[in-house]
């Protein structure tokens, strides 16, 4: 199977999957941002500007999900995106310290930029959500999707 | 990962710089659509995409109510078996309680109506103690009756709460007739090997007057007990003595250790009360309850 289809797959299993357990389940913060990491997944496979539809329509289907703050998961997963995509020209290769600060970076970026957009009224301290809650969640869907890329072959094909 | 392909600055490339510029303003936008729209956007969404996930939260959030549920049933129904194992018990009350009203209507304000209170203690077998006493206007020797017939007697009389014996006590005697009244006798206890096989013997009668099996024995009406109360049916020859004497068998109307409510008669009760129990109450309780008459 090609790499860039096995990619797909793997972002279509990420976002049936984060649902599942977010809405489904409702495991809210028990279950890593699956979808966060599938978008990191995809940006590194398409260019910028597709990278950045999929962070919109992403984030749309999260906002939706969101009563108060319609429109703060679409500018954060759109941004992730492009600067995800982005990383292609700047960064070479996929070794572990690149792999784990891709996604922790990855998705801290994304829960500021959403801390960002909420505004003053809805967001939490800044330190507990994006300081804490933004690291842990970083790291989890760092292990998360690194555990994923070992199981899919798709870390050991281009090693470092 | 895929490995890395430096992009040549191209066309492509620029366009998709442009395209991520334009998705960008768009995400931008979404946070400042008026609030219509961004219902509309995320009803829309909520139709489609997120059908499936959040039919699945649905079903999540029944089941879990469903599975509360299961436990306040199952506390329902355990309510429900205590409620319904003391049912029959109530029944039986509630049975008693209507036949000593029916018996009460048909014997007047004269009898007073009482709960059995069995102390339980050795040596107090065959006794119970009424909650009636000498201002009742309650008497040594008044009977007790059910609605089938004779309990037995009051022994002790205090002023406010008596003691009676049934007809289990070896001391129970009181005079009875056929209740044709051709022949009379005396009633008492004729005692068995245990407690269970004492018997009612109708004794002292005459030797060259019959008795069939089947006939009610009442009070004959001597003494402080009225005239007319059953007392049992006989139930067969117990002894013939010299060819001058024979005593029956009774087949008792009342099980006394079934009683718990009955009616004790007071010094204004009548000396004859026999037309008070009409012919279709003359059963014992067995036959009444069963509805089988030998």
């Amino acid at each position: 199977m090609r790499t860039s289809t096995r990619v797909w797959l793997l972002v279509l299993v990420l976002f049936v999957l984060h649902f599942f357990l977010h809405v489904g389940l409702g495991f809210e913060s028990g279950a890593p941002d699956m979808l966060t990491v599938a978008l990191l997944l995809s940006a590194r496979e398409i260019g910028m500007g597709r990278a950045a539809g999929v962070g919109l329509c992403f984030g749309l289907i999260e906002d939706a999900l969101s009563v108060l703050a319609f429109g703060a998961n679409t500018v954060a997963m759109t941004v992730i995106g492009v600067l995800g995509a982005g990383t292609r020209d700047l960064f070479v290769g996929d070794s572990l310290i690149f792999l784990v600060s891709y996604f922790v970076l990855g998705k801290w970026l994304g829960d500021l930029v959403r801390w960002v957009m909420v505004g003053e009224d809805l967001r939490q301290p800044f330190v507990d959500q994006v300081m804490v809650q933004g690291l842990v969640g970083g790291l989890y869907a760092a292990a998360v999707g690194i555990a994923l890329m070992a199981i899919t072959g798709l870390w050991r094909e281009t090693p470092a | 990962m895929p490995a890395y392909v430096p992009e040549p600055e191209s066309a492509g490339g620029r366009h998709q710089g442009m395209l991520a510029i334009i998705v960008l303003i768009l995400a931008l936008a979404t946070s400042y659509l008026p609030e219509i729209a961004q219902q509309r956007i995320a009803f829309g969404l909520h139709r489609t995409v997120l059908r499936p996930f959040i039919a699945t939260q649905e079903r999540l959030v029944t089941a879990r109510f469903r599975a509360s549920q299961v436990e306040g049933l199952q506390e329902q129904v355990d309510s429900f078996t205590a409620v319904t194992s003391t049912h029959g018990m109530l029944l039986d009350e509630n049975r008693t309680l209507r036949e000593l009203l029916d018996l009460g209507a048909r014997v007047g304000p004269s009898f007073l109506p009482a709960t059995v209170i069995r102390p339980g203690t050795p040596g107090s077998e065959s006794m119970f103690l009424v909650e009636l006493g000498s201002t009742d206007g309650i008497k040594v020797g008044a009977p007790v009756l059910s609605l089938y017939g004779l309990v037995g007697v009051i022994r002790e009389v205090r002023e406010g709460i008596s003691v009676g014996m049934d007809w289990t006590h070896p001391d129970f005697r009181v005079s009875a007739m056929l209740a044709d009244g051709t022949t009379y006798g005396m009633v008492e206890v004729r005692r068995g090997s245990f407690r269970e096989d004492d018997r009612l013997i109708l004794n002292g009668t005459a030797y060259h007057e019959s008795a069939p099996a089947g006939t009610v024995v009442l009070t004959s009406g001597l003494g402080v007990i009225p005239r007319g109360i059953p007392i049992g049916k006989i139930d067969g020859v117990e002894e013939e003595q010299g060819g001058w004497r024979k005593s029956y068998w009774l087949r008792p109307m009342v099980e006394p250790g079934s009683v718990t409510h009955i009616l004790v008669a007071t010094h204004d009760s009548g000396s004859d009360v026999t037309d008070r129990w009409v012919a279709d109450s003359l059963l014992t309780r067995d036959e009444a309850i069963t509805g089988r008459v030998p």
